[in-house]
């Protein structure tokens, strides 16, 4: 507060803090908490996204490779025929190769790390394998149909493989309960920035009643709490993506050893503007309910 | 305003079959007891509540089938001056100022020269950036004088704008609604001061538990 015997001229160049419209308020401790608060959950969504990120590309990239095992006892060798024409019937299955016997007892004498069994004899003991290479292993009724195929012919299916085979269902699900928590952590957003708006415009109230008295229209009163909403939602979101770099740093030799390879910037739009959404519905509640004595009509 | 009434929610009348006419450039002086129906009826002028029934014009407009626009636009055309100033205390009294002009779209370059010459009218030139809680009383109802007076309303309604001055401070509170006046803008004025009126002379219009009372003096 300035208070001068000699005039005050107004400067040429002035900016006073003229409210309504397009001017945003000045930020104050109430704010300050609320971009604090609001820029932790948008981290969570940030970080769970990542983690749903970083499954998809793991999951990916070993589903990419994966094949699943039929095997049909030696008793039963005579439904070897049928067994092989039903599978190849299955037409999500781009191709079917059998195992001979050698193979496979090499490749678990080096899976045991050559634990000094019997060649021979383990080749006498192996079921016939199958190996299904999928072309979708997304289709519906696909790991039912080789099930059925191989249980109608004595076989049976590697059950671990299907679920590893399915493990998109999991991602499907994890983002499913991401999109969930992501709503729920935007509501409590929109919660928090529509109480602190809610203060800021109960700290005005005369401020917007003059301007009504004035003729002010509903917009210019309420723009400048939806643009501080928006405004308080963005700089939420811009903090909350920088804080997850140190996550994703911290866990780089992690990621690194699981060969996902995640992109923080494909999050920085969707936490900028969901930050700013998110505000933008806090102070459209907010505002909702701003009247007063003497709102024109 | 013909056979006006109006009737609060709570059912209380606070005013009852008053017809007369104010014309443009008229000073009026609205006198009678507490609760007689002053403010009701300058409320009414600006759309703060509208008639329960009768037929109330401002400026050619129907204020009882008025929609928001148009009751806008009566109060962008209207100056108040309350009693108690109603300045906003943290804003400066350049921005006090200002906000009517800002109410209505100036761009800050346009209203900086307007809010400076006002202020210098009032003679408080010197307090642009100064806080209202700085002001004296006097001081504070100039500020509220010059924000009414800023986007040149063609009416000027003051509720008891000399309510809690001294005799002299008050006085030169109406020489500035005089001269608003004489510059063409019609004031109506709700006053206890009655030996106001004998200095500053005007039209009076006594009312009475919300009836006018003998018509006008």
């Amino acid at each position: 507060m300035r208070r001068n015997s000699t005039p005050e001229l107004i400067p040429d160049k002035v900016n006073p803090r003229l409210p309504g419209g397009f001017n945003v308020p000045p930020f104050g401790i109430q704010q300050t908490l609320a971009v604090i608060i609001v820029c932790i959950a948008l981290w969570a969504v940030g970080a769970i996204w990542l983690g749903v990120q970083a499954a998809s590309q793991w999951v990916g990239g070993w589903q990419d490779d994966i094949h699943i095992h039929v095997y049909l006892d030696t008793a039963n060798a005579s439904q070897e025929p049928e067994l092989r024409s039903a599978l190849e019937a299955i037409p999500q299955i781009s191709a079917l190769r059998k195992i001979s016997p050698e193979e496979a007892a090499r490749w678990m004498q080096e899976w045991l790390d050559n634990a000094g069994l019997n060649q021979k004899e383990l080749v006498s003991r192996l079921p016939i394998t199958f190996e299904l290479s999928l072309n979708d292993e997304q289709s519906q009724f696909l790991f039912d149909d080789i099930r059925d195929a191989a249980t109608r012919h004595g076989g049976a299916v590697n059950e671990s493989e299907v679920d590893m085979a399915q493990a998109h269902q999991w991602i499907a699900q994890a983002e499913y309960l991401a999109w969930f928590a992501s709503l729920i952590l935007a509501l409590a957003m929109a919660l928090i920035i529509s109480n602190t708006l809610r203060m800021m415009l109960l700290a005005r109230a005369d401020e917007i009643h003059l301007m009504r008295l004035m003729g002010a229209k509903e917009w210019f009163v309420r723009m400048p709490f939806i643009l501080e909403g928006m405004l308080l939602g963005g700089i939420a979101g811009i903090a909350a993506w920088i804080l997850l770099w140190p996550l994703l740093l911290g866990t780089g030799e992690w990621l690194e050893m699981l060969q996902v390879d995640l992109n923080m910037w494909v999050l920085l739009l969707p936490l900028l503007l969901g930050g700013a959404l998110v505000g933008a519905f806090g102070a459209l509640v907010a505002t909702a309910r701003v009247d007063s004595s003497e709102k024109a009509g | 305003m013909q056979q006006l009434m109006l009737r609060y929610p709570t059912g209380k009348v606070a005013l009852s079959g008053v017809t007369l006419d104010i014309h443009q450039g008229q000073f009026v002086y609205l006198i009678g007891e507490s609760g007689a129906g002053k403010s009701s009826l300058m409320k009414m002028l600006y759309g703060g509540v509208r008639p329960s029934s009768g037929q109330l014009s401002v400026q050619q407009i129907d204020m009882r089938e008025a929609g928001e626009a148009r009751i806008r636009e009566i109060r962008q055309r209207t100056g108040i001056i309350f009693q108690d100033h109603k300045l906003l205390f943290a804003r400066t009294v350049f921005e006090n100022v200002a906000l009517p002009l800002r109410v209505q779209g100036w761009k800050t370059e346009r209203l900086i020269p307007r809010v400076r010459k006002v202020l210098e009218y009032v003679g408080l030139a010197d307090r642009l950036w100064s806080y209202p809680q700085a002001l004296s009383g006097g001081e504070q109802q100039r500020v509220a004088i010059a924000r009414a007076m800023t986007a040149n309303p063609s009416i000027i309604i003051a509720d008891e704008p000399t309510g809690n001055l001294d005799i002299e401070t008050a006085s030169r509170v109406l020489d500035y609604l005089m001269d608003l006046n004489r510059q063409g803008a019609t004031v109506i004025m709700a006053t206890h001061d009655l030996h106001l009126l004998e200095s500053h002379p005007g039209r009076v219009i006594q009312l009475h538990a919300g009836s006018l009372a003998g018509g006008d003096l």
